[in-house]
């Protein structure tokens, strides 16, 4: 029992995005290059703890011989450009053309705009209901819940009021800061329905720990009937003396 | 062995370079904190809608532009002490002196400044280019004012005749610590009045 | 010449054990605070580690001491202080009195060959200095509204008046200036008396590598420590005048500031910071690989330049802290690209101390386990950071229990357990005696093992996805099921805390314990094992004549003609060629 979960450590949560897997096959990548190196490591010190201990006749060897510091340099040379290489490469590959690319996203038909406010201690979320257009009366406005459509590029603007906050979704591997005065961007695309969690990832105050949502993902269609449905129910229950609820902003000039 | 490169005046010789040393170290921490400062300046002002913003009173050029002469007189004087002195001539109380009061001048200027910008509605609440404004002009009037107090002892110093050429090391350090005072004001006064 | 005359010593009890100038009495002086503050940050760990185990039930013991307004229970309020507190107790309260304040001050006028640092007045004041800085920190703790709790990062908004009202973080803040004031004072002698007062013969190419490490160390206190007084200056400021610095959003006026300003300032500070706390360490381990190894450390000077490219290169790494805050992808690429440059003088520093000890004669004495140990747990937490430097990796490891294990295990673990080294192996020189082998083994032990699986539970959770600075970690659906793994690394780390106990009784017993030891119980040949143990009040009789570095250990000549397989600095050999 105690064994199963032993071996059950280091679990990622369910990648339910398209794009997750490229962050979680460089994790396995640098899983394997940290136990190969750490793996020498460990065995070097004990050979030597073993075998090069007190009975042993210590060598004298300053190692500032030509041929020694060559040696040693190109080692170095060697393992950095093979490990931190591969990262470097990976990882400039994953931002340049997936996690980094906005306008990828953006220009996909299907796009889902979604305006973020992040307060405490819970997620607003805003999106442009059937007229396009954000900040108008029938936006579909929801508290810590998050519809979404599966198979669609959904795109994030998110802002803050008091301090900072970071909307995390852990199932679809990003994460991206809430600062209060900026308008900061995440995207991602999720390759499955179900329900997933949004977490914050910045310590906010006291409740921190529970400013929790719940992302739902659905179909396509059943999301389109929804925001249908959600937008007239926006659009009825607007009040427009309520300027606070009004939190939104123009999409188009807050793109970068 | 001449006077000069006896033991005991190696020794002394050796002790006045460790004080220098150690002075550069400490003005470099200075100029580090310094350097931070307008580090946030740059980068509030670059983010900044307007600046400066439309509602505030507008700085006033001609009254810091006084106040920067003002300093730099007074850090040619508090140079003009020390070569004398380096120069193996006494009677450098003058300068020195000299140097304490443009300093305070200088003071009097800062203060009739804010005076001034307080009355006409800019207060450090006003928003970041108050709040940038204020803590560059108060912090550096501090040093200013930690300056002259040092002065006004080094002016009673020189003035009995304790500052030789070869035994002079608090003049050349606060000198040091003037002239840096002085520059920061300098860079101070572009990027707040003129920038 | 004499660069530093021998005084009479001082005869009255304050100017003995209180404000001496002794750069010894002052490196005692700063290992018991760091010690007693060590336990302070540690007793904070361990309230942190019942909440991760048992979130919102009665703290045992202390609860009602200390809790007693909540029934014995951490509130959310009181935790997120907790974990504030203790990092930053930790960073500057812990190890920097201890490697830096205490080791710096014992080690470096004795190493080089001088009979106290360049300013000893200065250095007085530097640890009083931090006593002030500590009582302001302490007091903190007694304001109404509670102690500082907006993490040890201290992030606005959260950290202005809108996040968190009241004086407890405004002292903190204060502590925090006050503490690097102290920090630079001391900076400054240790860079002038490295320069300065060296002794005859002692190049920089033969000074010990822990000199080096200190020096560089105090170079970049020297030069980051104020951009943390800016940042703590500016966030007082808008605490206490109303200024606008870095209030955005609601509470703004005319546009406000920018929190990311904080970020960058901290930062810039703070990433040179950790190079800071693990230059000494990484210092202590190269030359004690040597001693107890028996052979000269391998390429000393490729050591050197490695530190040195580590000092320099870690003023522009910091912004790998703030990849999810929406800066320019141009800047954060850029930063990626440097964060993982970083690594390659770092493990040519790691390679030059793993060919010191193959083929070596070890001698497994408490320090040189406890120097093995800083190895190892540096070799896994160095590695971890991989996944941090690219970018794409930590957009989901980022503000995680994975960072937190990160960190634990190259800042905590690396320089407590190179702490233990160094207190152990100065011993002699500090008290007058050896601490007990028997004892110290058995607390490197239990230590190791338990570091490595406390702080690997910490990883794994992050792992997992389990966020930082959670005051219930279960709250979340997708890591409920980790409740088991959260209490086991719990009981380990409180078995971790208990272990500890071995180290003080080790240490408290030896410490007031007439003197015995012998003046160089290790023979090694550095210049401190020249002196009786320990010295007297003005070092050295006679400042010596250096003619050789300091890891001439087993060679072929020093053997044949001594009898012994090492060589003082000092000593001459006839024959002339070593």
């Amino acid at each position: 029992m105690m064994l199963d979960k032993l071996l059950g450590l280091f679990q990622m949560p369910h990648d339910a995005s398209v794009h997750g897997w490229r962050i979680d096959s460089l994790i396995q990548i640098t899983n394997t290059f940290i136990l190969i190196m750490f793996g020498v490591v460990v065995a070097w010190i004990a050979i030597s703890m073993l075998f090069h201990g007190r009975k042993h006749k210590a060598e004298y060897d300053t190692g500032d011989g030509r041929k020694q510091m060559i040696k040693a340099a190109c080692l170095s040379v060697l393992i950095f450009g093979v490990v931190d290489g591969n990262l470097f490469a990976s990882g400039m590959a994953d931002l340049n053309d997936v996690f980094w690319d906005f306008d990828r996203a953006e220009a996909s038909p299907n796009v889902v705009r979604v305006q973020v406010n992040a307060h405490q201690w819970a997620w607003d979320f805003r999106q442009a209901g059937a007229d396009g257009a954000f900040n108008t009366a029938d936006d579909i406005v929801s508290l810590n819940e998050l519809r979404v459509p599966v198979g669609a590029p959904v795109v994030f603007q998110i802002g803050a009021t008091d301090v900072l906050h970071s909307l995390s979704f852990p199932n679809m591997r990003v994460k991206q800061d809430a600062v209060p005065g900026t308008i900061t961007r995440l995207w991602f695309q999720a390759k499955e329905t179900g329900a997933f969690d949004i977490a914050c990832a910045q310590h906010c105050g006291t409740h921190h720990y529970k400013m929790r949502g719940k992302l739902f993902v659905m179909p396509m269609a059943e999301y389109r009937d929804w925001a249908t449905e959600a937008s007239k129910l926006g659009q009825r229950g607007n009040d427009p003396e309520d300027h606070g609820a009004m939190w939104g902003w123009n999409w188009e000039k807050a793109r970068p | 062995m001449t006077a000069a490169t006896s033991p005991v005046d190696r020794t002394h010789l050796h002790r006045n370079g460790t004080a220098l040393l150690g002075m550069m170290m400490f003005m470099a921490s200075w100029a580090m904190l310094f350097s931070a400062l307008f580090f946030a300046y740059f980068l509030v002002r670059q983010k900044a809608l307007q600046w400066p913003p439309e509602d505030l009173p507008t700085l006033p050029v001609m009254l810091p532009g006084l106040a920067t002469a003002l300093l730099a007189l007074s850090s040619a004087a508090l140079q003009r002490g020390l070569n004398r002195i380096r120069g193996g001539l006494t009677g450098a109380a003058m300068n020195v002196g000299g140097a304490t009061i443009l300093g305070a001048a200088f003071l009097i200027c800062q203060v009739v400044l804010w005076q001034q910008l307080v009355g006409a509605g800019l207060v450090p609440a006003s928003g970041t280019y108050a709040s940038i404004f204020y803590t560059f002009t108060v912090f550096h009037a501090l040093h200013v004012l930690i300056g002259v107090g040092a002065l006004m002892v080094l002016t009673v110093s020189a003035a009995r005749g304790r500052f030789k050429a070869e035994s002079h090391i608090p003049l050349r350090l606060w000198t040091l610590y003037w002239h840096m005072v002085g520059v920061i004001w300098g860079l101070m006064f572009v990027t707040l009045f003129l920038l | 010449m004499d660069l530093q005359p021998i005084h009479p010593p001082p005869t009255s009890f304050l100017r003995r054990y209180v404000f001496s100038t002794d750069h010894k009495v002052i490196a005692r002086q700063f290992l018991w605070a760091g010690l007693f503050l060590l336990a302070f940050g540690g007793i904070l760990a361990m309230l942190i580690r019942w909440q991760w185990a048992f979130p919102g039930q009665k703290v045992p013991v202390l609860g009602q001491i200390v809790l007693s307004r909540s029934d014995g229970k951490l509130t959310p309020a009181s935790y997120n202080a907790v974990f504030t507190m203790h990092g930053l107790i930790m960073i500057f309260w812990a190890i920097t009195p201890i490697l830096i304040g205490s080791f710096g001050n014992l080690i470096i006028p004795l190493q080089i060959g001088a009979r106290d640092m360049a300013f000893p007045t200065l250095n007085m004041l530097s640890f009083w200095v931090f006593i002030v800085s500590t009582i302001v920190l302490v007091m903190s703790f007694f304001v109404q509204l509670g102690s500082a709790s907006a993490g040890w990062t201290t992030y606005p908004p959260l950290a202005t008046q809108v996040g968190t009202p009241g004086h407890g973080q405004t002292m903190v803040v204060a502590a925090l200036f006050l503490v690097g004031v102290a920090t630079i004072m001391g900076a400054i002698n240790y860079v002038t008396t490295v320069i300065r007062f060296r002794a005859p013969g002692m190049t920089y190419m033969r000074m010990p590598l822990a000199v080096w490490g200190l020096w560089l160390t105090s170079i970049l206190n020297i030069l980051f420590v104020p951009v943390l007084g800016a940042a703590g200056l500016l966030l007082i400021l808008d605490r206490v005048f109303g200024t606008q610095f870095f209030i955005s959003g609601a509470a703004a006026v005319r546009g406000g500031g920018d929190p990311i300003l904080f970020q960058h300032l901290f930062w810039i500070f703070g990433h040179p910071e950790v190079y800071i706390l693990i230059l000494p360490a990484w210092g202590i381990v190269a030359d004690l690989v040597s001693f107890f190894g028996r052979k000269p450390a391998y390429w000393y000077k490729g050591s050197v330049y490695a530190m040195c490219a580590v000092t320099i290169l870690s003023a522009v790494v910091y912004g790998h802290h703030m990849f999810t805050t929406g800066m320019n992808p141009m800047l954060g690429k850029a930063f990626m690209i440097l964060t993982l440059l970083i690594s390659a003088p770092a493990e040519l520093l790691f390679l030059n101390w793993l060919h010191t000890i193959w083929k070596g004669s070890l001698r497994l004495t408490t320090p040189m386990l406890f120097t093995l140990g800083v190895v190892f747990v540096f070799a896994l937490g160095g590695l971890t950071g991989l996944y941090l430097a690219t970018i794409s990796t930590d957009l989901y490891l980022h503000d995680t229990m994975f960072v937190v294990g990160h960190f634990h295990l190259t800042m905590a673990a690396a320089s407590f357990l190179a702490s233990f080294a160094g207190i152990h192996f100065w011993f002699p020189k500090l008290f007058g005696r050896r601490m007990n082998e028997t004892l110290g083994k058995v607390h490197f032990w239990l230590s190791i093992s338990l570091i490595t699986i406390v702080f690997c539970g910490q990883l794994a959770v992050g792992y997992a996805g389990a966020p930082r600075r959670m005051w219930d970690p279960h709250q979340y659906p997708f890591l409920a099921n980790l409740a088991w793994l959260n209490q086991w690394t719990s009981y380990f780390a409180f078995a971790l805390g208990a272990a500890q106990l071995i180290f003080v009784v080790n240490f408290v017993r030896n410490a007031i314990a007439r003197p015995n030891a012998e003046p160089n119980p290790w023979q090694v040949g550095t210049l401190e094992w020249t002196l009786s143990s320990p010295p007297p009040v003005h070092n050295f009789d006679v400042i010596p004549t250096v003619v050789r570095g300091p890891h001439v250990l087993s060679h072929p000549e020093v053997q044949r003609t001594l009898g012994r397989d090492w060589i003082s600095q000092t000593e001459d050999l006839p024959g002339g060629s070593v």
